[in-house]
């Protein structure tokens, strides 16, 4: 499975991926100059905006890398001389997840250490009132990498199923947008606004709830913008869901994909 | 070959063609379809997805973009196309409610809501919701306890505010407003020590400016007050005009609003001015030149 990690880790340095993020990554020179135009919070504005350059980019990673990692292969009939070595499906589908999944890693160490230097520059030309809390800063990063893994598992889960890349890639960004607002239905429809709603509907919206992934808590952006303390208990309950979601779509794509009939 | 490379010189001509009349629209276009339209918070939310705080802090950006397009071209013109402030307190209301600890928001909006709109109650409205969140900082109770002993006049929610700034600060700043400027007298030199904290505290240049401007018409007012206050002890009657106070050589040189507008006393001694202390009140003067709406300080 290690060969299978490496193996994609290369491919996705071969198509110059990286080259492309460190070019993109070039706009974090701009943020202190932007962030500069704040009236009140300098330092604030540029960790918003370094927070979220690395959200959309680690996105696009792993809606693309995630969606089309194994399409590639089963297009380019990779999978049969892959497939031909000995190792199961089940070891070359998670090979190709954890090689995503380090790159996705990686990727957000590079950033996560651009966006300390860019923090850290702005922060001394405008003091901030209120210390900057690093270790928040650290772990929205890390968090933001873990629900990428996560969505990469999901559009691994649709690759599995799907013939073409359009549902990988397409899936993909609905269960990242659904995975942002589950929990803000979940709160309406146990608000006294919905009251209104037919019970069926409620039942529905709330199997869908549980169903589908919540990326709500993997979000720390406000406590490493504003310093906050972070809830401690609550990113363990995270991780934790994190591991179990993630194990539980690479378990279902695995059974679909030993399934698969390869043509 | 020639076909390619011709293509591309007149595509790059038709280009060249239409980019100027083209930004030339941009440019000109209404100020208030500039500002543009802000959809539902609960919308904004949804796409927003895990950018709330950079979705809010791109409301007030643009907010403050605006502004200070209109105000560059009313302070060089003297006056201009009147702001949209109704526009900005509606996008910055929607950028608190993605993101509730934006500071950038609550200070721009309660500096026009309250001196331009004079929508007193909503301003302190929205910094009350500011202190929920942002329970440490004092910037928010300092600005509520000067809103609601200048304009409110309500002295007992200011003197509130203020205790609750000075704790949080530590500082002297708000112990120094809250005691000698709690009353009717004061108002004037409360408005004067405010601004001219905001001004040394205020990096936006355009906020800045318009800071110094009112701050400079507030010291014209007080001059005159002090004026005043010598013709009144001297003669024992009020003066009527700022006029008989120049005569009698109370006051020298002769007050100017920094609005363009014009100083005179109302029966009751109090200072006003035709400009109402906002460059759009001279505008307003010349073409119903009444002198009726005016504001009294």
């Amino acid at each position: 499975m290690s060969a299978i990690i490496s193996m994609t880790l290369k491919s996705i340095f071969r198509d110059r991926v990286f080259q492309g993020i460190m070019v993109t990554a070039l706009v974090f020179l701009l943020i202190p100059a932007i962030a500069s135009l704040s009236m009140r919070q300098v330092t604030e504005l540029s960790l918003t905006l370094s927070l979220s350059m690395i959200s959309v980019i680690l996105l696009l990673l792993s809606v693309f890398l995630g969606g089309t990692s194994l399409w590639k292969d089963i297009e380019r009939r990779y999978t049969y001389s892959v497939l031909g070595l000995p190792i199961s499906r089940t070891g070359y589908l998670l090979g190709r997840f954890g090689g995503t999944a380090l790159f996705v890693l990686l990727t957000a160490l590079l950033l996560g250490a651009m966006a300390f230097g860019v923090v850290m520059y702005s922060s001394a030309a405008y003091p901030p009132a209120r210390p900057i809390v690093w270790s928040a800063m650290a772990l929205c990063i890390l968090f933001d990498a873990l629900k990428y893994i996560l969505l990469i598992a999901v559009a691994f889960l649709f690759s599995t199923v799907s013939t073409s890349f359009f549902l990988p890639i397409f899936g993909t960004i609905a269960m990242y947008l659904v995975g942002g607002i589950t929990q803000q239905v979940y709160e309406y429809i146990h608000s006294p606004a919905s009251r209104e709603l037919a019970p069926l509907l409620k039942q529905t919206a709330l199997g869908l709830y549980y169903l589908m992934p919540n990326f709500g808590a993997f979000d720390l952006k406000v406590y490493a913008i504003y310093g906050l303390p972070v809830p401690v208990k609550g990113l363990f309950l995270t991780a934790a869901y994190f591991l179990v979601y993630t194990a539980f779509l690479l378990a279902v794509s695995t059974a679909v994909f030993s399934r698969r009939e390869m043509k | 070959m020639v076909k390619t490379v011709s293509a591309t010189l007149i595509c790059m001509l038709l280009y060249g063609v239409l980019i100027i009349p083209f930004t030339r629209y941009l440019h000109n276009k209404p100020l208030v379809e500039k500002l543009g339209y802000v959809p539902s918070v609960t919308a904004l939310k949804i796409v927003a997805s895990d950018h709330k705080e950079m979705v809010g802090a791109t409301l007030v950006m643009k907010a403050l973009m605006y502004f200070g397009g209109v105000a560059e071209r009313q302070q060089t013109r003297l006056a201009g196309d009147p702001l949209d402030y109704q526009g900005m307190s509606r996008i910055l209301h929607g950028a608190v409610k993605l993101d509730p600890y934006n500071m950038d928001a609550y200070y721009f909006a309660q500096a026009f809501l309250t001196w331009d709109v004079k929508q007193y109650k909503l301003a302190n409205n929205l910094l009350d919701y500011g202190m929920k969140y942002r329970t440490w900082d004092w910037y928010l109770p300092f600005f509520a306890g000067f809103n609601s002993a200048f304009f409110m006049k309500d002295y007992a929610a200011a003197a509130r505010y203020y205790k609750l700034a000075g704790e949080l600060s530590g500082s002297d700043l708000s112990k120094l407003l809250a005691g000698r400027y709690m009353q009717e007298s004061g108002q004037t030199e409360l408005a004067i020590a405010y601004l001219t904290a905001m001004v040394k505290s205020e990096k936006n240049e355009n906020l800045k400016r318009s800071y110094q401007t009112r701050l400079a018409a507030f010291k014209e007012v007080r001059r005159i007050e002090l004026a005043r206050d010598r013709f009144k002890e001297i003669k024992g009657v009020l003066p009527t005009t700022v006029e008989q106070l120049m005569q009698g050589g109370f006051i020298s040189p002769e007050p100017v609003d920094p609005y363009g507008g014009r100083f005179y006393l109302e029966p009751d001694g109090k200072v006003a001015t035709t400009s109402k202390f906002a460059f759009a009140g001279v505008k307003n003067e010349k073409r119903q030149n009444t002198g009726e709406s005016n504001e009294r300080h």
